[in-house]
């Protein structure tokens, strides 16, 4: 049967093999004036050539660019939307990893392409899809402090706007996938449910490329009356940190995609394959009208590269068990 | 005469240059740990120089021989290994600690330089512990079945070292819990945690929270089990205290005065400011007066010329409203 594999987010930068290029070690030395920003830009795209390659040869069916160059998993596009600025740093929900808090001080608009140099140069790479990554409307507006609306649906409905044309410019330069990262879906009351109405609608109706909403740490079972009711195509569940989202898989409805979050990416631990598939099996005989993805939880940045590396290899070699050839 | 508005520091202070070049050194084995220790040694001796020239109550070891809060003790504890480097934002990163079997505190953490500290100066010098919550929400757990079952093995070994620090004579004990307020479904735990850390400590306890949604976690926040918790106010523009006019602080308080991520020196007038908003809702002898959170983070000078102002600040509005330190 079809599993189709893909990672979420962002993939760690540092290299597992002595004599690769050190990306931390450049921008290091960038910041000592001892690199010039040409060779922070080569080191960057050799980064992006090796993770791309890693994720081709462990057989990654959508791989990611990595977000090689970004340094948190929203404020590079904050950054290039009008209307943003963007502060202090601020600890990343519960990860004890931080971000740049983005401000919004005026009309939110799409103005220039932002993240599409860095999708084509990845795509170039590979034969495969690229999955285009970006952060999800609702958790932008959610990470970010709100100075100019006056209602939060204004805002959030600004900003799925701004992100539709982002991902239009990307599907015009060839991405059929996009995946929007979606932490505080998970973190959404009940009563939320029209804010995320709100900021997905303008984003995913008329999409030409499929998509992901992907809710890493948090099951989004609050919002999900109204999630399930989304043109998505897949859904990305953290069913290893959040094992009652299990639940909604019955709520899914029928003929759509979830993306099943088994490789758990906030710790070290190793999976066995043999249990990932067994959990995807599990899925499969709760759901046989659903197709599936095989994911991480979340952006495996959160661990170091080895084990990185490692359980993209384990997540591979389990969709192959849960296919049936025997993890060859 | 009420006392009260005593000063302190939450902990770090800036490693100076030299120090950052020999820590770089002695990892690339060019030092060795004993050209390195003597080189902490010396810096420690000028953070306590500064401090008492600053004119500080309560003061630091400084911490400059530690590098992450986390990864200091678990290096030196049983039942961990460290991982590779992992991002924590940009292009900063650190080694996060693994549990990979039972944690047990099986040598003495911060003892020794505790003793070194205190004897350079006749002013309290404060323990300075990572808490058990936090040791475990941090690390990796590739042992323990559940996040509990580790935190509360942690707060074991937290215990047995606040307890050597008071033998040697601490009689205040800081244990940072910096990861309490962005789960706050897990706070009982964070509360059963700290209660077992700190259960029989005669000296003053205090703990730091910080970087959180305090909206979710105040006034549950009150029931960790210490005499002071410190929090940040100046990074919040002090909206902290408008929520304890509904819900009163009920405990010491470390008021947070300084904010440490900006490189910007504070006014006088804005600390002073910040004290007597304070001082509408809690009295002065529930109140110490520091920075938001480690120094650590800003450069030696920054370091000095905010604890300056923040001490002169500090001495102005004390004599305003007649409080003795």
């Amino acid at each position: 049967m079809n599993l189709t594999t893909t990672l979420a987010g962002s993939y760690p930068k540092l290299p597992t093999e002595p004599g690769d290029v050190n990306v931390r070690v450049v921008r290091n030395r960038m910041d000592q004036g001892k690199a010039t920003a040409e060779e922070l830009s080569r080191a960057i795209q050799a980064t992006v050539r090796r993770v791309v390659a890693f994720q081709d040869s462990a057989g990654i069916d959508l791989p990611v660019e990595g977000q090689i160059a970004w340094d948190d998993e929203q404020t590079p596009v904050a950054r290039g939307l009008e209307g943003f600025g963007i502060a202090g740093l601020i600890r990343y929900l519960d990860t004890n990893t931080y971000y740049r808090e983005p401000e919004i001080t005026g009309p939110v608009r799409w103005t220039r392409p932002i993240t599409v140099d860095e999708f084509r140069f990845a795509q170039a790479l590979t034969p495969r899809p690229v999955k285009a990554v970006l952060p999800g409307p609702y958790s932008l507006y959610r990470f970010s402090k709100d100075r100019h609306y006056r209602e939060p649906a204004e805002a959030v409905r600004a900003i799925g706007e701004a992100l539709a044309a982002e991902s239009a410019a990307l599907e015009a330069a060839g991405a059929r996938w996009i995946h929007y990262e979606e932490p505080w879906l998970g973190r959404a009351k009940a009563e939320e449910a029209p804010l995320v109405r709100a900021a997905l609608v303008p984003l995913l109706s008329g999409r030409k490329a499929s998509t992901v909403v992907h809710v890493p740490f948090r099951s989004p079972r609050a919002v999900f009356p109204v999630l399930r009711e989304l043109p998505w195509t897949a859904v990305g569940l953290d069913l290893v940190e959040s094992p009652d989202a299990w639940g909604l898989l019955s709520e899914v409805p029928a003929g759509r995609t979830v993306a099943l979050g088994l490789v758990d990416a906030r710790n070290t631990r190793l999976e066995e394959p043999a249990a990932v598939a067994e959990a995807v099996g599990r899925a499969r005989a709760q759901r046989p009208d659903l197709t599936y993805q095989l994911c991480p939880t979340a952006s495996l940045e959160y661990l170091p590269a080895d084990r990185a590396a490692e359980k993209v290899r384990r997540l591979a070699q389990a969709a192959r068990l849960a296919a049936g050839n025997g993890g060859r | 005469m009420s006392r009260g508005l005593w000063t302190t520091t939450v902990g770090s202070f800036p490693k100076p240059p030299d120090l950052e070049r020999a820590r770089n050194r002695f990892s690339r084995g060019e030092i060795t740990a004993e050209e390195l220790t003597k080189l902490e040694r010396e810096e420690t001796e000028r953070v306590i120089r500064m401090q008492e020239e600053i004119g500080l109550d309560i003061l630091v070891d400084g911490e400059l021989y530690r590098g992450d809060m986390t990864t200091y003790f678990a290096e030196r504890m049983g039942g961990y290994a460290i991982s590779n480097p992992v991002r924590s934002y940009g292009n900063r990163y650190y080694r996060k600690p693994v549990a990979v079997g039972p944690i047990r505190r099986t040598q003495p953490l911060t003892v020794e330089w505790w003793k070194y500290a205190q004897s350079l100066t006749s002013k309290p010098v404060k323990g300075m512990l990572t808490g058990p919550y936090t040791m475990m929400d941090w690390s990796f757990n590739e042992h323990y079945p559940s996040r509990e079952a580790m935190a509360m093995d942690l707060a074991e070994a937290v215990r047995e070292e606040a307890l050597a620090l008071e033998e040697a004579g601490a009689t205040f004990i800081q244990i940072d819990e910096p990861a309490v307020s962005v789960r706050p479904e897990e706070l009982p735990l964070a509360v059963r945690a700290l209660g077992r850390a700190t259960a029989g400590l005669r000296a003053k306890t205090i703990t730091h929270v910080c970087y959180g949604d305090f909206d979710v976690i105040y006034p549950a926040l009150l029931e960790l089990p210490v005499d002071m918790i410190d929090l940040e106010m100046a990074n919040s523009r002090f909206d902290l205290l408008e929520r304890f006019r509904q819900h009163p602080f009920t405990k010491e308080i470390g008021l947070g005065v300084l904010d440490v991520h900006n490189h910007r020196i504070e006014t006088k007038e804005e600390v002073k400011e910040g004290l007597r908003r304070a001082l509408e809702v809690l009295p002065p002898e529930r109140i110490y007066v520091d920075p938001d959170c480690g120094l650590k983070t800003r450069t030696v000078e920054e370091a000095r010329q905010k604890l300056t102002v923040m001490v002169a600040a500090v001495r102005e509005v004390r004599a305003e409203r007649g409080i003795s330190p």
